[in-house]
């Protein structure tokens, strides 16, 4: 094994990571032809519809798999999403001058998950199950439902895209194009990331498994 | 271009179901019959009304009521389909401009470009839009009245009256300029107060900010099973009025947000290599 490497993600984490990925992007545009009136046109048929919910099968199932494989993980990881202290607020505090000037100082030491990965992932989860619930009423409940409940739902699943989908462009452009975030992308392809790297980026998740290595 | 309308005078009305049947014939909806094959069971519902509700392939139906006052039994007949209205709740909507404003005000529909999605079912305060959707793929289609302007089909723009009015052998139904039918409409009412009828009502004047289809009504809307107060539903108003367009300013800050980071922490990257 490469020494100037460890291992961020492993590859379960991966693969649902990507499968969700795929999953949460159809979802995206076969639901933003509704948005957007100009692309009306291209949900004519329905077909839209039929791959918004053969996606939306992959995007419900999917998490639900990983929970039966590793519940224990799963749960860590859920309760991560959850905690929050004063340090998130140092992150959020500091990170402008950060992700504008690359000016690290002021920067908290991280966990495996830094405060704005942790925001992500809270959103991911909330939102995912908003989209779950309301989804699912909508496809099966649509008869049994009053008209009030099923435009509040409507109203809902909405409120769930604008939220995520603006986040899921931040999330791309900071794996993919922000000049500064080297090794994000790495982090989730081949799921290592170095040693440099994890020092500087996520101290705190860094010091516990050097200290779990060496006892 | 003025405002075409339709006026119905419930007053007048026999009930024949002639328009039921020139609605049908016209837009070539085939006769909806309870069949084992589509589910809908033949039963006696005790009313002369047929079939038993709107569908896609039922436009327009005839509803009876039957309406006992001081002992008075009156048999009362509502026209049950799309009113066209201004403010439609359906044309604000549809995400594919299926539904539309029509020149002439009333609500016209482009079957080709319906995506299917249902919002104008429960944006209607009319509950007149019908699809017949399936449960499991989603694939749909709506169907309403088109005020006899489907493509191919269009009355309107041939100089003919919508064929429900043109088959009316009481001219219970009558077809003209918005403003003509207002003033008939309200003369009508006089007539009906002058004979005893206090609660004789034009409904449509300003419902939904004014609808094309108009009732003359001896009674109040309620007793002929119209909702006294229509109006669009308030959750589609926060939809369509509120969240959508916040939509639109998040979704535009968060780009051009992250465009300019991308140029300032470019140049800062650069400084820090050097």
């Amino acid at each position: 094994m490469n020494q100037d490497k460890v291992e961020k993600y492993r590859a379960p984490i991966r693969i649902l990571h990507w499968v969700h990925t795929v999953a949460f992007v159809t979802l995206f545009f076969t639901g933003l032809v509704l948005f957007v009136p100009q692309l009306g046109f291209l949900a004519q048929d329905s077909w839209t519809r039929v791959i918004h919910r053969i996606a939306a099968v992959v995007f419900i199932i999917a998490p639900l798999i990983y929970l039966t494989l590793d519940f224990k993980g799963a749960v860590r990881g859920v309760k991560m999403a959850f905690t929050w202290s004063g340090e998130d607020l140092g992150w959020l505090k500091a990170a402008p001058g950060y992700y504008f000037f690359g000016n690290e100082k002021g920067m908290p030491p991280q966990g495996s998950l830094n405060t704005g990965q942790k925001l992500w992932w809270f959103i991911v989860i909330v939102f995912g199950v908003v989209f779950a619930i309301t989804g699912l009423l909508l496809w099966f409940g649509r008869a049994a439902l009053s008209a009030q409940a099923v435009l509040w739902l409507i109203f809902w699943h909405d409120v769930a895209f604008i939220v995520s989908g603006a986040m899921l462009l931040l999330h791309v452009y900071l794996g993919v194009l922000h000049p500064m975030m080297t090794e994000s992308w790495s982090a989730m392809a081949s799921g290592k990331i170095s040693r440099e790297y994890a020092r500087t980026h996520h101290g705190k998740w860094y010091a516990e498994i050097s200290k779990s290595r060496e006892s | 271009m003025a405002e075409k309308a339709i006026l119905y005078d419930a007053t007048r009305c026999t009930a024949c179901r002639g328009c039921q049947v020139a609605c049908k014939q016209w837009n070539e909806n085939d006769e909806y019959i309870p069949t084992v094959e589509n589910g809908v069971p033949a039963k006696n519902t005790g009313s002369y009304e047929n079939p038993p509700d709107l569908s896609p392939s039922t436009w327009l139906k005839m509803e009876f009521r039957e309406v006992e006052t001081d002992g008075n039994l009156r048999w009362l007949f509502t026209r049950r389909a799309c009113m066209h209205c201004t403010d439609a709740g359906c044309v604000k909507v549809c995400p594919s401009g299926a539904l539309y404003h029509d020149a002439l005000g009333f609500v016209g529909y482009n079957k080709d470009l319906c995506t299917g999605c249902g919002y104008c079912i429960e944006a209607c305060p009319f509950d007149v839009p019908r699809y017949t959707s399936n449960v499991l793929t989603g694939i749909a289609r709506m169907d309403k009245c088109t005020f006899c302007t489907t493509a191919g089909l269009n009355r309107i723009v041939e100089g003919y009256e919508p064929a429900c009015v043109k088959t009316c052998p009481p001219d219970a139904l009558i077809y003209g300029d918005r403003d003509e039918l207002l003033a008939i409409g309200r003369q009508r009412v006089e007539v009906l107060k002058a004979k005893g009828k206090s609660n004789a009502y034009l409904y449509g004047e300003r419902e939904m900010g004014g609808l094309h289809v108009m009732y003359v009504l001896d009674d109040s809307p309620a007793v002929y099973g119209l909702p006294a107060a229509p109006e669009v539903p308030a959750a589609t108003v926060a939809w369509q009025d509120v969240i959508q367009p916040l939509g639109w300013v998040v979704g535009g800050a968060t780009i051009v947000g992250l465009g300019v980071n991308y140029i300032v922490a470019r140049a800062n990257a650069h400084k820090e290599e050097k």
